[in-house]
């Protein structure tokens, strides 16, 4: 019924090497993937659109056995499959090169590629697996050192390795997780080059991808998903960039205004709490992953951040809050220039900071409820006098921090991990924005919660504003973003794209701003 | 599939550890009892001579006590250290270099014991903390793992002690062999030959217990070692707080080293550190973390020496004495484990099988 005829260049009859039909898989209060047909063609490479959760990733876990879908099946070359196990979808020739690299960094290169590999010689010296992973890198087109240790080798060689492996095994289905994201302008042309090469042997490549303009310059088709279903598959040709990112976000947003400000709240302060003036942040690996970012934070008023994740929000997330240092720029706070990155002199200043990952980095999970909830106050009176840790009155504070935040708590002696994530997440809200009385840094404060909590939260965020707190508000959701932000910057690339009225602000100009792409109309760089 | 009947908990509730301990002792006392019964020795007989010789009288408890004052402070520099999530593998080594620098001051400097005291324990604290200042720096500014350094510098404290009591400062007197003379002078005793280093150790040992709950300084220890991104998230200063901490560790298993130089055995030994740095961990592991519970865990690790001692008066070797030991900690560890768990009720499986 759903019968899609070969593209052009494909004899007629050769069936796709992949189809989905109907591919359902849901977790627990979520439908990752619903309804899902994809056909991919035998010298295709067809791109795979979506904002983040959008299901992307769990259609590919699916497709290459790392899930099992409830609903759908999986066709290979006309025939039905199912994969019990990745071995079995790697046999099949599916291989995928996932965004951060699966990589031993101790061994070599050539250890690597025969790492795991059933064909690898039972009893192998360097000499030997050097050999046939030089061989292999000829044969495929992908120039390697095979004696080089994976950790001394840049991201561009250590993709190459991997994407050497997955051909190693025979793979016809090449898929590839934003493959682009850690390369440079160089390396993305050689990647490309490769591909079109491994393309024209009648192979095919899945490529995943938020920079529209590659998606344009490499791939034959695009198919979008949106909301865990598909919603279009467009010949590329056909395309264009708006189009695309309008496609990707275009879904009905409803628009709340909860920018208004009830009777006395206080209103936005003229002069910055804190700012950012071109600030730069380098990885280890000498990658910038902030570039260039200004930013003035204002009293009263609640800044959103939007942005696909990784684009350099957890950067500036750790530098708002003193937990990672610049590499180049000023912060400053209240006018004078912070020189360290010293957490405790930030939240000693004012600053809450709700990270991303809480359980990870703002909870000790193995300690008492008490314990965590104090872990911003302990020292000061009342619970640290004179060097020494009050545990009554962590008592009290925690008390009241569960009340506040309206969790109930049978024990409060007991581990915060027996807590049920959501509960966790209101408890480390509440901590925060009691010492928030500057400004408060709230990374995806949303995520995980269902839609009664999402309300409690944002509302949180406006009453702190109202109070003439600083708000950042960092999040994926456009339509949180749209309600509550008082002007709105789009990340992409570790930089500021740009910084829009959030009440003029409409979707397809973020969806471009998000893919990278200058809206006409919109200074790139402002910050006033 | 077949519906799980039990279920892991992360965290055991302590009573039920405290009873299934109670029965790995038990059952473990009653393997070790059928073992001796096969091999040719009355349990019965075995068991009275043990129980006359350690609880049941007052030689007895005084040489628990001796035995445990030594094990109380390695075992409390093991668990301080692990409230950090480190490991200091090398109380022994602590241990030895605490007993070598008291056994200098006193062999060095003439004085009354009030004045030649305090000084030895200072010297015994500075040893401890210097023989772990190395991997305390590699462990804070390089991220050196601390269990190999500390491991290691064990075997150089031990060859040094060898040294020492073979070589310079040999025993010239009484010509006792790797051994230094007599100390001139001795910590008093309190209680028959307990001296009052037994009684110093159960303060610390409270004493850090306090510390660690309700001080800044504890709850940043606490925090470091739960989860080190949370602490320094919070800006606690993770790296001056592995240094003080790890030091004072190297403190107490100097100071043990001192006291038993000092109050037991009267005389620096090649081999007398007698494995209470190891056992140290044995106790810190038994203590699970919590400096209270290292005083009934050097308690128990102290009678099992003890026995052992007197298994070998009735010509049971000292291996046996050792496979004893082992069997009785492995089936507390396996009750620690259990304690885990806990029955669920047996329902069908939920959801349809994928």
């Amino acid at each position: 019924m759903n019968k899609q005829s070969a593209p052009p260049g494909v004899a007629p009859g050769t069936p796709p090497v992949l189809q989905l039909r109907g591919i359902g898989k849901f977790f627990p209060g979520v439908i990752a993937n619903k309804d899902v047909d994809l056909d991919v063609w035998p010298g295709e490479i067809h791109a795979l659109l979506g904002e983040n959760g959008a299901g992307k990733s769990t259609l590919m876990n699916v497709v290459t056995g790392i899930y099992q879908p409830e609903e759908g099946e999986i066709i290979l070359d006309g025939y039905g499959q199912t994969f019990t196990a990745p071995q079995e979808a790697i046999r099949a020739g599916i291989g995928m090169v996932h965004q951060h690299f699966k990589l031993v960094q101790a061994f070599t290169v050539a250890e690597n590629i025969h790492l795991g590999w059933d064909e690898a010689p039972r009893i192998a010296s360097p000499a030997v697996m050097e050999a046939r992973t030089r061989e292999i890198s000829e044969r495929f087109g992908f120039p390697v050192r095979p004696d080089a240790r994976v950790c001394d080798l840049s991201a561009g060689e250590q993709q190459r390795v991997e994407i050497l492996r997955v051909l190693a095994r025979k793979a016809r289905l090449l898929i590839m997780d934003e493959p682009t994201a850690v390369l440079t302008p160089e390396e993305t042309g050689e990647l490309f080059r490769a591909l079109k090469a491994f393309r024209a042997q009648g192979n095919a490549v899945i490529i995943i991808s938020h920079k529209l303009d590659e998606v344009m310059e490499i791939s034959d088709r695009v198919s979008i998903l949106r909301g865990g279903r598909k919603v279009g598959t467009f010949n590329t040709a056909d395309c264009n960039p708006s189009m695309l990112a309008a496609t990707m976000v275009g879904r009905d947003i409803v628009r709340r205004n909860m920018r208004a400000r009830p009777e006395g709240a206080a209103p936005i302060a003229p002069d910055p709490v804190m700012q950012l003036r071109n600030v730069s942040v380098r990885d280890d690996r000498g990658v910038e992953t902030l570039r260039d970012v200004s930013l003035d934070l204002h009293g009263g008023e609640i800044l959103g951040i939007a942005g696909v994740a990784g684009n350099g929000q957890r950067e500036l997330t750790h530098v708002l809050t003193g937990l990672m240092a610049r590499t180049s720029g000023e912060i400053l706070l209240d006018g004078s220039l912070v020189d360290r990155a010293d957490p405790a002199l930030f939240a000693r200043a004012g600053v809450g900071h709700i990270p991303e990952d809480r359980l990870r980095s703002a909870l000790a999970p193995s300690l008492s409820v008490t314990t965590n909830m104090a872990l911003r106050e302990y020292p000061y009176p009342p619970i640290g006098t004179h060097g020494l840790y009050d545990a009554q009155a962590a008592g009290v504070l925690a008390r009241d921090i569960a009340e506040l935040a309206q969790v109930t708590i049978p024990d409060f002696a007991m581990p915060i991990r027996n807590l049920s994530g959501g509960n966790q997440q209101r408890l480390v809200a509440r901590r925060e924005i009691r010492i928030a009385s500057r400004v408060l840094v709230a990374a995806y404060p949303a995520r995980g919660l269902d839609i009664g909590a999402i309300a409690t939260m944002l509302g949180y965020l406006t009453d702190l504003r109202d109070q003439g707190v600083a708000v950042v508000f960092i999040s994926e959701d456009l339509e949180d973003l749209l309600n509550v932000s008082d002007r709105i910057g789009v990340m992409f690339h570790g930089r500021l794209m740009s910084v829009i009225d959030a009440e003029a602000a409409d979707m397809a100009t973020i969806g471009l701003l998000m893919g990278g792409r200058d809206a006409a109309g919109t200074q790139p760089g402002a910050t006033q | 599939m077949a519906a799980r009947a039990f279920q892991r908990l992360p965290s055991a509730p302590a009573g039920r550890i405290l009873v299934l301990r109670l029965a790995a002792i038990v059952l473990s006392l009653f393997i070790i009892a059928g073992v001796l019964a096969l091999s040719g020795h009355s349990p019965v007989t075995l068991a009275e001579l043990i129980l006359r010789s350690t609880l049941g009288s007052r030689f007895g408890l005084e040489d628990l006590a001796l035995f445990m004052c030594p094990l109380l402070l390695t075992g409390a520099a093991v668990t301080v250290c692990g409230t950090i999530g480190l490991w200091n593998i090398g109380a022994e080594g602590q241990f030895y270099a605490g007993a070598i620098a008291a056994t200098g001051v006193a062999l060095g400097l003439h004085g009354p014991a009030v004045v030649l005291l305090p000084i030895m324990t200072i010297a015994g604290i500075l040893g401890g903390m210097a023989w772990i200042t190395v991997p305390t720096l590699a462990r804070a500014y390089a991220g050196v793992n601390e269990i190999i350094t500390t491991l290691l510098l064990n075997f150089i404290a031990s060859l040094l002690t060898y040294y020492l009591t073979t070589g310079p400062w040999r025993d010239r007197i009484s010509g006792a062999q790797v051994s230094t003379q007599r100390l001139p002078v001795a910590i008093p005793e309190m209680w028959g030959i307990v001296h009052w280093g037994f009684p110093v150790a159960i303060v610390i040992v409270v004493g850090l217990a306090l510390v660690l709950s309700r001080t800044r300084w504890g709850y940043e220890i606490r925090i470091g070692g739960a989860n080190p991104e949370a602490a320094r998230y919070a800006g606690i200063p993770v790296r001056l707080r592995i240094i003080s901490v790890m030091l004072l560790s190297g403190a107490l298993a100097g100071l043990a080293g001192m006291f038993e130089v000092a109050g037991t055995v009267h005389r620096l030994q090649g081999g007398m550190a007698n494995n209470f740095g190891y056992l140290g961990i044995v106790v810190a592991v038994l203590a699970r973390g919590s400096c209270l519970n290292v005083i009934p865990a050097a308690l128990l690790m102290a009678l099992i020496l003890d026995s052992g001692i007197v298994m070998q008066t009735q010509q049971l070797s000292a291996s046996v004495v050792l496979a004893i030991t082992g069997l009785i900690l492995f089936m507390i560890a396996i009750g620690d484990e259990l304690a885990h768990y806990r029955p669920v009720a047996s329902t069908t499986p939920k959801g349809k099988a994928s």
